[in-house]
């Protein structure tokens, strides 16, 4: 996918002023030294991509940008001229939008209000202090037809779906840094991570369109994609800018060598034979509405992947078979057992353990310690401290989750490091049968996944079930033994990856 | 939905989402619930129409409700600004006492005092206005939360009531033109839900056409998205303090008129009827979520079934339990919705 005509478009548009100049930037938060002199130019049009494991200092080198943290040391320049940012204002007044990594639409106000929230301060979409929603719609619409969307300025943005949203973060930003009558420099914070294969394709292109109105930094975990879309990619490590590479002089491998500072391992995988007796079983399992029919059976030491688009139901039957919701007919066996008015407690007992997607909101208590939510899936109302403290160091090693602080909020670990916790509350117990994944990837970055997925393949050597719904194809077939394709809520086509394994292709015809 | 549209092949053949064709589901859930609310208030109507054909329905006794609807009417429109926010106001009762009191002894009153109707009315006014924004800079400076901050300010408020009270006699207003305004109707509807009714105008107005109302949701819906789009979040949680107190201050005017005197707790009972009246109206109270004419309509519902149930002869202790029942049923209607198990409704 070439699309360099486009990109070569906006740069010959540019002048010689860089859109961005950083010069030894550095910032500390007591004793770390997040960012370590960053030295970093974007020229006009140019899409920069940005990449680093969690905690290489991207996600603050973006805060200092959008101006949400001021830098300790060190000068940056927007369009020649020396900035000074006191807040996010500034960094809009500047002509710099963001799309940050978790969405940031205020759910109960119109597009058009969340597109101009900074317009509409700015003037002429108030009048003796009333709005004008006539002229507040006619310019969002203005600038959604600029990035290509077909919204409707008036919707409410809690009825949108997510890529639509995304659509509506990113009209924000253009308009941001257009109202600002400079040129726009847009930054994406993993705009891509929670994406579906089918929303991605649209999104990159969208990306390159923005790169004729302005130059773009986007920041992603997926290396294919970085060049795919970008003319050039800068790599962070620990705090430092390690490369600056033209993306067609490098490679995956290179990339990827560059980022964690060791090479990537080939994953080995054995494949295992379906043995055992089904740990879970879902006969015939259906919702209205959500899904039909749907069967599969989850043995031990065997990963059972569910792939499908955003409509097709599978996270329901994931959480169904956790308890987490109902379902109208259908059949759930647990170790051989027919199980009625499944919950969550019930299926905890019984040896099952679950990971959402809403990490979040579901998966952890940010404001209890690491080692709290370790502890929250015991049972037993009383809790012996040392024990506890010694487990959770012990988990803290195994998944190297960095820092090793149990003791902190897990809300102020990275999103990496929160996941690895989230997955070692399940790990840890010695009754676990079965862990159903949704997502366990996401928003993560390589290092961290590399671990995670480590830990799967530890789990199922071990002799445990399962189910897991990954965030992309190659997940699947890269994990699983057997792959169910869902679409609209059935089963379109079940793989025994031992006996025939689906390419890419296979699973991407089934899914539509 | 673009999920289903296309997957791979070349970007350009994504098909655009037909967008423009799907309705709007939110509107539409806040027309039914609206819609719902009025069914509920004309179901209510008809209901003690029939219990008490002689007493309920008379225009006497719709003017009553009228009346004594309009002070709650006021102070929700405050409340449900700050509840918008994410905030609580538990000050309202300490602040209708303060300005009442300030307003009663500057006006013709029994202990004396000379006829200064209009600094009368703008020292209550200032009355709640230093109040709403002292309430607004001691939550947003000093970072207490607004649960505790107008806890005390309801008792700063009976506090001040009080010291102006003095420890002389009750004063009662001797002018009759000023204890009889209230109930005297224009067009058959009463001053006082008159004087409501415009209140409520200016609040639609606020939440539909300006930036502070507008911000308002923005702050409720979550504060930090706010504050990073450039929101100055403080100024405006201080502004809607300050709205909360000019409302307070307004119903604890119209009270004491009503009342005939100055009492520090000329607003008893108030803060427990408006707090409810919003949260049945589907305004959140975790904020974002919301508006005033639903405030409004919660607030008729209660004082209608309140008159309801007195007029069919209820006794008290039924008539609050009865109240109670409604308003877990309303809550419980109004969430329905958001019940999934694992979804965390906010």
């Amino acid at each position: 996918m070439t699309d360099s005509d486009l990109i070569t478009d906006g740069r010959a548009a540019g002048a010689d002023v860089p859109v961005l100049r950083l010069r030894g930037l550095q910032k500390r938060f007591g004793q770390l030294h997040a960012l370590k002199g960053i030295d970093l130019e974007i020229r006009r049009g140019e899409v920069v991509g940005l990449i680093g494991e969690n905690g290489a200092g991207k996600s603050t080198l973006l805060k200092i940008l959008t101006g949400i943290q001021p830098a300790d040391e060190g000068t940056f320049e927007v369009n020649g001229e020396r900035a000074r940012f006191r807040g996010p204002r500034d960094a809009v007044a500047a002509g710099i939008g963001v799309v940050h990594q978790e969405q940031s639409l205020l759910l109960h106000l119109s597009v058009a209000e969340n597109i101009q929230m900074h317009a509409a301060d700015a003037g002429d979409g108030v009048r003796l202090g009333l709005y004008r929603w006539g002229r507040i719609n006619r310019r969002a619409q203005k600038v959604l037809d600029q990035v290509g969307s077909k919204l409707d300025p008036r919707w409410r943005v809690s009825d949108l779906t997510f890529v639509e949203r995304q659509m509506v973060e990113i009209a924000r930003a253009v308009a941001a840094g257009t109202d600002a009558n400079a040129t726009p420099l847009l930054v994406l914070d993993e705009p891509t991570s929670l994406l579906e294969p089918a929303e991605l394709a649209a999104l990159e292109k969208e990306i390159r369109q923005i790169a004729r109105l302005g130059s773009v930094i986007f920041v992603s975990h997926r290396l294919d994609e970085i060049l795919r879309v970008c003319d050039r990619v800068v790599v962070m490590r620990n705090g430092e800018v390690v490369a600056d590479r033209s993306t067609d002089a490098v490679g995956e491998d290179e990339l990827f060598e560059l980022m964690i500072g060791r090479a990537a391992k080939a994953p080995e995988r054995e494949v295992r034979a379906a043995t055992g007796e089904p740990v879970l079983e879902v006969s015939g399992l259906t919702r209205r509405g959500a899904f039909h029919d749907v069967s599969f059976a989850a043995r031990p030491g065997r990963v059972v992947a569910l792939v499908g688009t955003s409509g097709s139901g599978r996270e329901a039957v994931c959480r169904a078979a956790f308890g987490a919701e109902g379902y109208d007919s259908g059949e759930l066996k647990v170790a051989g057992r027919r199980v009625e008015s499944w919950t969550i407690p019930k299926a905890i007992a019984a040896g099952l353990g679950y990971v959402p997607s809403e990490r979040r909101v579901e998966g952890m208590v940010g404001g209890m310690s690491a080692i709290d939510n370790l502890s929250l899936t015991r049972s037993g109302a009383l809790i012996a401290p040392g024990k506890q403290k010694q487990q959770a160091s012990e988990w803290f090693e195994r998944l190297d989750v960095r820092p090793r602080g149990p003791k902190l909020e897990l809300e102020r670990f990275s999103g990496g490091n929160q996941q690895k916790v989230v997955l070692a509350k399940w790990l840890k117990d010695q009754g676990l049968k079965a862990l159903l994944l949704d997502h366990p990837l996401r928003g993560l970055d390589p290092g961290a996944g590399d671990t995670v997925k480590r830990e799967i393949r530890t789990a199922c050597a071990a002799g445990i079930a399962v189910v897991l719904l990954p965030d992309t194809l190659e997940e699947a077939l890269e994990m699983a033994d057997e792959i169910l394709v869902l679409r609209d809520g059935g089963i379109t086509a079940v793989y025994d990856v031992a006996v025939d394994a689906p390419t890419t292709l296979d699973l991407l015809e089934k899914q539509l | 939905m673009a999920n289903t549209d296309t997957l791979t092949g070349p970007p350009a053949a994504t098909a655009p989402p037909p967008a423009r064709v799907r309705s709007r589901p939110s509107r539409r859930r806040d027309r039914i619930e609206i819609a719902g609310l009025i069914g509920a208030l004309v179901l209510m109507v008809i209901v003690f129409t029939i219990a008490s054909p002689d007493r309920f329905p008379t225009l006497a006794n719709l003017q009553t409700v009228l009346d004594q609807a309009s002070v709650p009417l006021i102070i929700g429109v405050g409340a449900t600004l700050v509840i918008l926010l994410g905030s609580i106001d538990l000050s309202i009762e300490g602040v209708m006492g303060a300005a009442g009191m300030a307003f009663v002894l500057l006006i013709p009153n029994s202990r004396g005092g000379e006829d200064h109707f209009l600094l009368a009315i703008l020292a209550a006014l200032a009355m709640g206005l230093a109040l709403g924004v002292t309430t607004g800079l001691v939550h947003t400076r000093l970072k207490v939360p607004t649960f505790i901050v107008t806890l005390g300010i309801w008792y700063v408020g009976l506090g001040v009531a009080t010291l102006l009270f003095g420890t002389d006699s009750i004063p009662t207003i001797t002018s009759n033109a000023i204890t009889d305004w209230p109930q005297n109707t224009f067009l058959a509807l009463p001053h006082s839900f008159l004087l409501a009714a415009v209140v409520i105008a200016v609040g639609v107005l606020i939440t539909r056409y300006t930036r502070l109302g507008r911000f308002t949701y923005a702050i409720g819906d979550d504060e930090s998205i706010a504050r990073d789009n450039g929101v100055h979040v403080s100024r405006y949680k201080v502004a809607v303090f300050a709205v909360a107190g000019l409302c307070s201050a307004i119903a604890g005017i119209l009270a004491s008129m009503q009342l005939g005197a100055g009492q520090a707790t000329v607003g008893i009972g108030n803060l427990f009827l408006t707090i409810p009246a919003v949260v049945i109206g589907g305004t959140s109270l975790g904020g974002g979520r919301g508006g005033i004419i639903r405030t409004a309509l919660g607030v008729l519902l209660l004082v209608t079934l309140n008159n309801g149930l007195i007029v069919a002869g209820v006794s008290a202790n039924i008539r609050s339990g009865v109240a109670g029942l409604v308003l877990i049923v309303a809550v419980v209607a109004a969430s329905w919705a958001n019940r999934g198990r694992l979804a965390v409704a906010k």
